[in-house]
């Protein structure tokens, strides 16, 4: 029975890994013939903000999962992202091609210089210390009236005409994450972080550089985060500082624990079923953070590895089944 | 195989979820809520809006309906959120294919919604967002029923001047509203050739202590504190000016630009703070109250055993303009439906409403929407027994103003 | 005298945070996880208290206590339902203890927020206060008794849990089983009980926390917040696990903010705090008075 997704860059994991990326391939697969059921504007415009957050989800497993630092600043990233293209229009007019990738060197700069406080601290303080950033972030956006019209937003021009160019758009997006993070997991790179995850002191034993690691990892997952941010600022035309709030971050968290930490595949899943089933509880009325929630406990304490480690789970039953 | 299973588990999941969000719409004419119900938004004013709205559709079914078919309001939640609040308005329009949308009472959500609205062209009638940038937007898809800035400023700026006080500080908080309503009243004295001294200070609405900055104000108290600041916040403000002795006192009154004094929770939270406040208000039962006004009134008080207040009878007017217009219209197409709200009289809860296509802070605004000033003189006082210092349409009679000893 | 004013302000507020953070600060201390729903304790607190007052009309020094309770309580059934599985049996959860945490107790958080939204309602509302809300004035500061008086509430809980830790025979399990909880089993100690005894203590101090604190901030159902935020700062300030540090660094924390907050900027009064926390580990990446010894 599996428990976690294992280490080393043995030929197991090389193999669950490319499992794990031809899944994530039909996953997206399946998503581009959903716009045949003639799904409205408003659902496409869900899934599209479900695979906004699966980006950040698969930028946070990246951390988390394969790393092993739980940053609690995800959201504040896309965020600040966001923020980077909404000032860059508001102010100076500039157009998406030179803002968006202002955003992305905008936040790798942010999230290096924060990585260099954090990667020296152990576990919780790691926590503490982005859960700080984000907030101060947050508060420092949503009171800086002059320069960002607090808690009104700003506006950021879209790119293109209609939803359903954006629904594709946003599974090239996402699939485009999901071949980077593979690529760099099955690299040296990807070693030295799992290696780091699991036996801190063992690899920095074995002469790994684990600050400069981290370090990497770090910054590589801020920026994706806030070119995420960017583009979801593209899509819905408006960033606001609740782009940054802590129950954002815990809801992309929930999004990687459901689906299934440490791997390609779950928080793309998760993503989408958590926000959906978020949607489609506004149908029960009132009771929706409820249930949310409720369920959101009961995956974390009865399904630790996420429906992904479930459904690898079956695949192995049936294996073994099939064998017999 | 495997590969097999997991399409099916993947597809399946996903499609059931999709399935059930579709929905097909009704015969009724169905007009769309966007209001607050739960938390970080002011889930007051969404369920005081929502119980008003709901009053006044039952009459109107009761009644036969709109062009023969009944009325249905499909309420979402926004949260106080804008996100949240452009995409309650957009399931609305695409999805539930509701008529036009209203119940806004938030101008930073406000503010993310009209761009829906802007673009799909349906009409959007603002219920309670004071904001001026809301109208100086300029969509023609907004109609604004609700109390604007500019002139709430304006009436405050003539009664500090009235009243002949030297120093004023405001407290804001952190939103297009407050901000721009404490700016308004600078301005609106600056214009007014007043020499009074006025600052703002902008306050955290999320914070609870706002002990420092009034301590700050303790050594050297000004005349008024003007709050324009939302429950609870405003709440806790108004607490602990009282509790530091800042105001009120016998130099200092408090002069709240909220119109929260009406509001069910006020004296439960402010106690003995609240005596003295002046406030400035878009309802007093002194003003005259029509028919329509008096059948509203009796049947909240049934539903909800609360008298009613300012914001049910917002409520009412905007949900009114909606089915006015669309009984003059004679259909439900949005672009006719606009073109009647913006060339008719519409007799509302609170009075005649007409909305001028002037550009700027009143742009498709209720211009002369009815206000009053007055104060509070007793703790747990109903609003009709309170000191109308200016009464509906009548000179501001500052000499009636009491202060403690 | 502003800067009085502001000195005993700052204070009186820390004593508040201070309840709250030495809760947190003991839970991380023995479990080494950060209970991202203690805000919800504080809430709890003083929904109980203000609740139970106002419908049995209850004086309310006797309901105080029990507010405490149902903290407690509150912290006994979280640790049982949901930590316990942490630690119970050999199961290693070490890859995925720090994210089941936040995860479940973030989610804990907003399911109690929403559940008190929908069972009580959303309006805020002015807790009963222990003491008339008149203005005292001591020397040239102006108090209202509430306040008073609730910071001596405050001030005899803090000390009496100091004592409590340093010497009672459960206080000295505590300190064992956050040193080293295998070996306190070693011993005979049974770290099950002892989790579930910090839980119970952690719960009824946030509780009280909010219960003091209700007649001053209006509690409503998102209000426990801005006291968790408080309290992650501190206690990592302070050094997690340590509950000396822990309160030292919530009173100065209130002073300190009150100072920022008039002296240089209110808007970003919240920010500020968290600013010297991340000042703070650049410098110490242990805290103030740090993990000298994994003493409590």
């Amino acid at each position: 029975m599996i428990k976690t997704l294992s280490i080393s860059n043995s030929k197991l994991w090389r193999n669950r890994l490319k499992f794990d990326f031809w899944s994530l391939l039909i996953v997206l697969l399946l998503m581009c013939f959903l716009p045949l059921l003639d799904l409205s504007d408003y659902t496409l415009g869900i899934l599209i903000v479900a695979m906004y957050l699966a980006i950040v989800a698969m930028s946070w497993n990246l951390l988390a999962g394969y790393c092993g630092q739980f940053s609690m600043a995800p959201a504040a990233f896309a965020m600040i992202g966001g923020y980077i293209v909404g000032l860059s229009d508001f102010h100076a007019q500039l157009s998406l091609w030179i803002s968006v990738p202002l955003a992305i060197v905008g936040t790798a700069i942010l999230g290096a210089l924060l990585g260099l406080t954090v990667t020296r601290l152990k576990g919780p303080y790691l926590s503490l210390t982005t859960l700080s950033f984000a907030e101060i972030s947050r508060v420092i956006i949503s009171n800086s009236h002059e320069y960002t019209r607090g808690d009104q937003g700003l506006n950021v021009p879209s790119m293109m005409n209609d939803r359903l160019s954006y629904y594709y758009f946003f599974i090239v997006l996402v699939l485009l994450t999901g071949v980077f993070i593979y690529w760099l997991m099955r690299s040296k790179l990807g070693g030295f972080l799992l290696a780091i995850r699991d036996d801190q002191e063992g690899a920095e034993s074995k002469g790994i550089d684990i600050v400069f690691y981290k370090l990497v990892a770090f910054t590589i997952s801020c920026s994706l985060c806030g070119f995420a941010g960017a583009m979801y600022g593209s899509f819905s035309q408006l960033v606001s500082p609740e782009m940054g709030l802590l129950q954002q971050t815990g809801l992309v968290i929930s999004m990687v624990v459901i689906g299934g930490i440490g791997s390609l595949t779950g928080p793309v899943i998760g993503a989408i079923l958590v926000y959906l089933g978020s949607e489609w509880l506004r149908e029960i009325g009132n009771i929706q953070m409820i249930v949310f929630a409720f369920v959101v406990i009961i995956f974390a304490r009865f399904f630790r590895t996420g429906i992904w480690g479930f459904c690898l789970g079956l695949k192995q039953r049936l294996l073994q089944n099939h064998h017999e | 195989m495997r590969i097999l299973q997991l399409i099916k588990l993947n597809l399946s999941v996903v499609v059931l979820g999709l399935f059930t969000l579709e929905a097909f719409a009704a015969e009724p004419i169905l007009i769309g809520l966007s209001i607050t119900r739960s938390p970080p938004g002011s889930v007051i004013q969404g369920t005081q809006i929502k119980d008003a709205m709901e009053i006044y559709a039952d009459m109107i079914n009761a009644k036969g309906g709109l062009l023969g078919r009944p009325i249905k309001l499909v309420i979402e939640d926004n949260q106080g959120l804008p996100e949240k609040g452009r995409s309650a308005v957009e399931k609305l329009i695409t999805r539930d294919k509701v008529v036009a949308v209203t119940g806004a009472h938030q101008s930073s959500v406000c503010l993310s919604e009209i761009e829906v609205a802007h673009r799909y062209q349906t009409p959007y009638v603002n219920t309670n967002c004071w904001a001026d940038s809301v109208r100086i937007k300029g969509y023609p898809e907004v109609i604004n029923t609700s109390p604007y800035n500019f002139i709430v400023a304006d009436s405050m700026a003539e009664t500090l001047k009235a009243m002949k006080v030297k120093r004023v500080v405001a407290f804001a908080e952190n939103t297009d509203y407050g901000i721009g309503l404490a700016k308004g009243v600078g301005e609106a004295l600056k214009r007014k050739g007043s020499t009074i001294d006025y600052k703002f200070e902008t306050l955290d609405r999320s914070s609870k202590d706002f002990t420092p900055a009034i301590l700050a104000l303790k050594s050297n108290p000004p005349d008024v504190v003007v709050l324009t600041m939302l429950p609870p916040a405003a709440y806790i403000a108004l607490n602990q000016l009282y509790e530091q002795g800042v105001a009120p006192s016998p130099k200092t009154l408090v002069y709240d630009g909220a119109g929260m004094a009406d509001y069910p929770d006020f004296w439960q939270n402010v106690k003995d703070a609240g005596k003295y406040m002046m406030t400035i208000g878009m309802y007093h039962p002194d003003m005259k109250m029509n028919d329509l006004s008096k059948q509203i009134a009796v049947e909240y008080k049934k539903r909800t055993k609360n008298d009613p207040n300012r914001l049910i009878y917002q409520a009412v007017d905007s949900l009114l303009v909606i089915t006015e217009a669309i009984r003059q219209a004679g259909t439900t197409d949005s672009a006719k439906i606009l073109d009647v709200m913006r060339k008719s009289k519409f007799e509302g809860a609170r009075g005649l409403m007409t909305f001028d296509t002037f550009p700027g802070v009143s742009y498709q605004q209720w211009a002369a929407i009815p206000y009053v000033n007055y104060q509070l003189t007793d703790v747990n006082q109903a609003v009709g027994k309170t000191t109308l210092l200016q009464g509906p349409g009548m000179p501001l009679n500052t000499s009636k103003i009491t202060m403690p000893k | 005298m502003l800067f009085l004013d502001l000195t005993v302000n700052g204070l009186i507020m820390g004593l508040f945070y201070a309840l709250m953070a030495v809760g947190l600060s003991m839970i991380f201390g023995v479990l080494r996880i950060i209970n991202f729903a203690h805000g919800e304790f504080f809430m709890i607190g003083a929904y109980t208290y203000a609740l139970i007052a106002t419908s049995f009309g209850i004086n309310p020094w006797f309901t105080l206590p029990l507010a405490a309770l149902g903290g407690a309580i509150l912290g006994l059934v979280v640790e049982r339902l949901l930590i316990r599985p942490l630690y119970d049996g050999y199961r290693s959860w070490s890859f995925v203890k720090d994210e089941y945490a936040v995860v479940v107790t973030f989610a804990l958080s907003l399911l109690l927020i929403h559940l008190v939204d929908k069972v009580i309602g959303p309006s805020p509302f002015m807790g009963p206060s222990l003491f008339s809300m008149q203005r005292i004035s001591i020397g040239p500061i102006m108090l209202n008794g509430q306040k008073l008086i609730s910071s001596g509430v405050s001030i005899f809980l803090l000390i009496s849990l100091a004592i409590f830790i340093k010497k009672s025979l459960w206080g000295k399990q505590i300190q064992a089983v956050a040193q080293n909880r295998f070996g306190a089993a070693l011993a005979g100690i049974d770290p099950v009980k002892t989790t579930a005894l910090i839980f119970a203590i952690a719960g009824g101090l946030a509780a009280l926390s909010g219960a003091l604190l209700s007649p001053i901030v209006n509690p409503s159902p998102d209000i426990g917040s801005f006291p968790a935020i408080k309290s992650y700062v501190i206690v990592v300030l302070g050094g997690l696990g340590s509950i000396w540090g822990s309160m030292f660094a919530a009173l100065i924390l209130g002073v300190l903010e009150s100072y920022f907050a008039v002296y240089v900027s209110y808007d970003y009064r919240d920010a500020f705090g968290l600013l010297i926390l991340i000042c703070v580990l650049i410098f110490r990446p242990n805290g103030l008075a740090g993990m000298k010894g994994r003493e409590i």
